[in-house]
């Protein structure tokens, strides 16, 4: 089991280099930052000044060298734009992305796997087709349209939310926190649910599959056939079983949540890691793009490391196997 | 003549299901329409001497000012909004059917055989799967075009988007299917099934595709058709971001990014008509998933 | 378990108390589009940077509501006598907001500061040989020649403290680390910063030791950046914010449907036009021609001109907006050429013959580049341009891109046909003319922004004068022959005026400026 998750870690730790050297990569690609850093009237000698003094000039790999080697030292270095300290830059916006990423996931979990389970045990009743429609509708309208419906909605027409930013905040150990103040849950609930439509649909829709393929399965027949209680066979044993692709979902939703929070974040002005990047990219900020990047594939890492290793647990056939 | 059971059967349960008989046709039609869109469509929206701006934002024939000549009314840059979705439509398909189609061929593929070889192959390819989680689509979609720019000579860059979107689309969607792929997999190789195959000596290729691929297609499936619609979406998305198909040669994505603009200011059929479009075609793409999934795999009738 | 809950709901309490407490009728919140970037005033030459610190920092002189040059921390200035140059007369009694008395040492040091390499504002002081403090309160600007337009152009030049900049580290901008200026805030305006977030918000409040008199009644003026263009309009609607820079033109009905909103709207002085590859060898995206650059011919390049119909883009795309341009200022900026305010007719049937004439009878096709992020509906305006062009036989291959790649691609030389918009810094046409018409020079910091390389002796032989003459009538004659000579051959397609649309609630005023600044204390809220 250690050796296990000792392989686990320094696997990740290859998977962080490589996505280190991709994002910087790609950077060449986005854009000029020197025009981007200077106005209109700045002299090219200067913009040239500015690209060789922050070492723009030099080889590609000298350049991810560097990058790298920096990073590893706890040095992230320096925001083009503000100049600020990019370490410092992300550690602000992390909370705001977390908190709604969790929510998010919560509330898709909370409302997915009940009416997961509800529609397979009603395959064919009204109340399953008309849960079945609805979310279909609501997977099939851009996320981005979905937010500024919701905002036009109960934020405009109605007045009852607030339409952008985190509302009240609290900090809690250097932890900028929205989940301990009224307004903060109020400026929460919008982006959670924009952010949550889409998981919510992903995680329902596979719940009623994998369960219905279970409910489907001998052992579940034969409990049926020696009247062992129906709820029992259907939370007991039924639901328990179809939580390993499940929880491989979960684990995969993490991600796809953190990624899309993009979205939901420019929509709704949610000052998070996300916006941070959006902004970045217009500004073709190279330093906090890179240090997002590398912050996004710690957390992929981390949640990977823990679905794996939940695996283990759950499921011992498989312990056999990968720790051979 | 399994499948032809199959076939039959399923043609049978077709006639039962009132909503994938709409869907059917709903889905019919659209790809129809998407297929023959340059003879159907009244202009070619991509040729900009073909419209003018004199005939802008002319709201659709039942509404006042309405013009015969336009049914459901035009964009700001006075292009007819039929045809601009049927031509939407025949790239947003080409884009999300294309994406689709490469990300479960090379994500099925790696998983199954990630999850049949286990050991050093199955962890570089879960590894290289986590590379591609950690990179959002979004940056995915910006690296290979960024990529592309850096390779392709600028005259084919503008040629080669819905390339490149394509495949950057593909490669966001593929892990989905690898990992799922890959896990199925596990259960199935503890099966007696699979191990009596093995032992009987067949190639891993058939013991692969003939016995643990159909028993795996269930949850496969379910991906598939979420991930048709999430491929046309992200399309949307992506161009929401900034980095999609330029204005000129619109998918329905784009359509709707350009009909946000005029969400509040009165030109509600630039945004809603495509916007209504497009989820229609892609529920239809959805229940009609549902309904293959239930044909091929009767256990879950 | 039971504590933590207990806590919580204390802090809600808590919460509540203070939004209750600050509740007050001056309190004002608004929103733009861009934060500004740092709060260091000499380390970048960026409009959202210059128009917000504007309201803590001061300069020397400073524009009034009607973009005219008044006194500032100058009191009064006046050409030296024995040298070219200016002598600014100091305001006594002023003193910054952490108290330091405020003499013309500042002025000094600031002029070192942001004359500095390090400094993206250095290009102002390019015309400066040397600066000399006389007094206290005295100092001379000594320029390389007679410059009668010098204290216009620094208008943006905000004065740090000395003693505080050194104390502080902050010497110089920064250049690739932050220091304390990038954060931090000493100035001597209206209002001090009293809290940042970057990217998320910036709270001001009045500065009590101005030495000026409040016009405003703000008691707290907090800033939020909204990108989202549908986002900050619905911030506004829904009361949470009371004014917002800009708001898209298509909703303008919209906010003035409702009750309690209103729309300010105006002219900016940013003139948007298309440019030619004056210079190329030949056409880089054309599908027919080879080995020649038809743009090279002034008639095509006229004909271009004549395809284009400013009426239906003013109808359609900017809902009757706009004004069309003639030049690349518009009316109103100083050196504006009245002899020459006619623009080219819209004429199809003109464009066509003059193609012909050119020897493209078929037309031909070329690419045509534009940003999509950078200007008030730009690709939907080069949609428009491609369709209007293609009806008289210009077949542009448009490609649109953000501004972040735009710009290298332009300094490429990657295009045969491009959109600008230009702003003159100076509010006065010599800037155009100096980064725009002139030959391309580098020694000189000449046609900086002349992409396509436009070209002619006389226009870079008059540019000295129109930067030296002092007497009013000859230097207008000068700027009226190279605007007719520009106009001849056809160096741009002016297109027209961006306009600038403001939103607030109807309770505010404010003064809404050419340039785009947002002046907090022009702000009343009823």
């Amino acid at each position: 089991m250690v050796y296990f998750i000792l392989k686990r870690l320094i696997q990740s730790v290859f998977v962080m280099i490589a996505v280190a050297f991709l994002a910087f990569s790609l950077f060449r690609f986005v854009g000029d930052p020197i025009t981007q850093m200077t106005g209109v009237e700045t002299s090219i000698e200067d913009q040239e000044r500015l690209r060789e003094e922050l070492g723009l000039n030099d080889p590609f790999v000298a350049q991810f060298v560097r990058f790298t080697g920096d990073m590893l030292q706890g040095d992230f270095g320096y925001s083009y734009r503000t100049r600020q300290p990019v370490g410092e830059m992300i550690a602000t916006r992390v909370p705001a992305t977390l908190e709604l990423g969790i929510v998010a996931l919560l509330i898709s979990l909370v409302v997915g796997i009940p009416t997961g389970v509800f529609t397979a045990l009603r395959p064919r009743g009204f109340a399953t087709q008309t849960i079945l429609l609805t979310t279909l509708v609501g997977v099939s309208i851009p996320t981005f349209v979905i937010g500024i419906m919701l905002i036009f909605l109960f934020g405009v027409q109605l007045g009852w939310l607030p339409t952008f930013g985190r509302g009240g905040t609290v900090q809690i150990g250097g932890w900028e926190t929205s989940l301990f103040t009224i307004d903060g849950w109020r400026a929460l609930i919008l982006p959670a649910i924009t952010l949550g439509v889409y998981q919510l649909t992903l995680t329902m829709r596979l719940v009623r599959a994998e369960m219905m393929e279970v409910l489907r399965s001998d052992y579940i027949r034969f409990g049926m056939a020696r009247g062992v209680p129906m709820r029992s066979l259907y939370f007991r044993h039924a639901l328990a079983n179809t939580m390993v692709p499940v929880i491989t979902i979960i684990g995969l939703q993490f991600g796809g949540v953190i990624a899309f929070s993009i979205v939901t974040e420019s929509v709704f002005q949610w000052p998070g890691m996300g916006l941070l990047f959006l902004e970045s990219i217009r500004f073709v900020d190279i330093p906090v793009m890179g240090v997002y990047l590398v912050v996004i594939a710690f957390f992929f890492v981390l949640v990977n490391l823990i679905v794996d290793l939940l695996y283990l647990a759950i499921d011992p056939r498989l312990r056999v196997k990968d720790t051979s | 003549m399994i499948a032809f059971i199959k076939r039959y059967e399923g043609l049978w349960l077709f006639t039962r299901s009132p909503a994938a008989i709409i869907a059917a046709i709903v889905a019919f039609f659209s790809i129809f329409g998407a297929i023959f869109a340059p003879l159907i469509a009244s202009v070619n929206p991509y040729d900009l001497a073909s419209f003018s701006l004199m005939d802008g934002l002319l709201p659709p024939v039942w509404e006042d000012y309405g013009n015969p000549k336009f049914l459901l009314g035009t964009d700001d840059q006075g292009r007819d909004m039929v045809s601009s979705i049927l031509y939407g439509a025949r790239l947003s398909l080409i884009i999300g059917i294309s994406a689709m189609t490469i990300a479960t061929v090379l994500g099925v593929g790696l998983g199954l055989a990630a999850g049949y070889y286990g050991g050093r192959f199955d962890m570089i390819v879960m590894r290289i799967a986590d590379i591609q989680l950690a990179l959002p689509a979004i940056l995915t979609a910006l690296l290979i075009d960024g990529i592309a720019r850096g390779i392709l000579p600028t005259e084919v860059q503008q040629d080669l988007r819905v390339a490149v979107l394509t495949l950057a689309i593909a490669l966001s969607l593929w892990v989905n299917f690898a990992r799922t792929a890959r896990a199925s997999t596990f259960v199935q190789m503890q099966k007696e099934y699979v191990q009596a195959a093995i032992i009987m000596g067949q190639r891993p290729i058939r013991v692969m595709f003939v016995h643990i691929l159909p028993n795996i297609l269930g949850p496969l499936l379910v991906i598939m058709t979420v991930d048709l619609a999430s491929a046309i979406l992200l399309e949307a998305t992506l161009s929401f971001l900034g980095i999609g198909l330029p204005a000129d040669s619109p998918s329905l994505g784009t359509l709707i990014r350009i009909g946000m603009q005029f969400m509040l200011s009165g030109e509600w059929w630039i945004l809603w008509i495509p916007t209504v479009f497009l989820v229609a075609l892609v529920i239809s793409i959805n229940i009609l998933g549902d309904f293959l999934r239930d044909v091929f795999n009767p256990r879950l009738r | 378990m039971k504590n933590l809950i207990l806590k919580n709901s204390a802090m809600v309490a808590g919460a509540l108390l203070i939004g209750a407490a600050s509740a007050s009728a001056a309190e004002f919140k608004w929103a733009s589009n861009t934060d500004p970037q740092t709060m260091d005033p000499h380390a970048v030459n960026s409009a959202p940077v210059l128009s917000f610190l504007n309201n803590v920092y001061e300069g020397l002189v400073r524009r009034n509501q009607g973009m005219s040059i008044e006194g500032s921390l100058a009191e009064s200035w006046e050409p030296l006598q024995d040298d070219d140059g200016w002598r600014f007369n100091l305001r006594q009694g002023v003193t910054f907001q952490d108290g330091a008395a405020f003499t013309s040492e500042d002025v000094m040091f600031s002029y070192e500061r942001a004359s500095n390499e390090a400094a993206d504002v250095r290009s102002w002081f390019a015309p400066v040989s040397e600066v000399r403090v006389v007094d206290d309160f005295t100092i001379d600007f000594i320029t390389k020649a007679p410059n009668p337009l010098f204290p216009d152009s620094i208008a943006n030049f905000m004065i740090l403290d000395k003693g505080w900049a050194e104390a502080n580290g902050a010497e110089l901008p920064a250049r690739d680390a932050e220091n304390h200026a990038t954060m931090n805030v000493n100035g001597t305006g209206a209002f001090k910063v009293a809290s940042r977030d970057p990217g998320v918000k910036t709270v001001l409040v009045p500065n009590e030791g101005w030495w000026g008199e409040a016009t405003h009644n703000i008691t707290e003026a907090t800033f939020t950046p909204i990108g989202n263009a549908a986002t900050g309009l619905a911030a506004l609607l829904s009361s949470e914010i009371d004014f917002i820079q800009p708001i898209p033109l298509q909703d303008v009905a919209q906010v003035e449907s409702r009750d309690g909103f209103k729309v300010l709207e105006g002219e900016e002085t940013r003139v948007i036009m298309f440019g030619f590859g004056h210079e190329h060898e030949e056409l880089l995206y054309s599908s027919d021609v080879t080995g020649k650059n038809p743009f090279a011919d002034a008639r095509v390049r006229l004909a271009a001109a004549h395809a284009i119909d400013i009426a239906s883009i003013d109808r359609v795309l900017f809902r009757g907006k706009i004004e069309g341009a003639s030049q690349l200022v518009p009316a109103g900026i100083s050196g504006y050429s009245e002899a020459n305010s006619d623009r080219p007719a819209y004429d199809p049937d003109r464009a066509k013959a003059l193609l012909a004439e050119a020897g493209y009878p078929e037309g031909f096709s070329f690419g045509l580049k534009c940003p999509n992020d950078r200007y008030i509906n730009d690709e939907a305006l080069c949609r428009a341009a491609a369709s209007m062009f293609a009806a008289v036989g210009l077949n542009a291959e448009l490609s649109t891109g953000p501004v972040r790649d735009y710009w290298p691609q332009l300094r490429e030389d990657a295009f045969d046909m491009y959109l600008l918009g230009w702003s003159p810094g100076t509010f006065d046409m010599e800037h155009p003319i100096r980064f725009l018409m002139s030959t391309p020079n580098k020694e000189k910091k000449l046609g900086s922004w002349n992409f396509g390389g436009y070209s002619n002796a006389r226009v870079d032989e008059l540019l000295p004068g129109i930067q030296r003459e002092v007497n009013p009538a000859a230097r207008q004659a000068m700027v009226d022959e190279v605007v007719a000579i520009t106009q001849e051959e056809v160096a741009y397609i002016p297109l027209y005026t961006q306009p600038l649309i403001w939103a607030a609630k109807d309770n505010v005023d404010l003064t809404q400026r050419a340039d785009n600044f947002f002046m907090l204390r022009w702000v009343t809220v009823n």
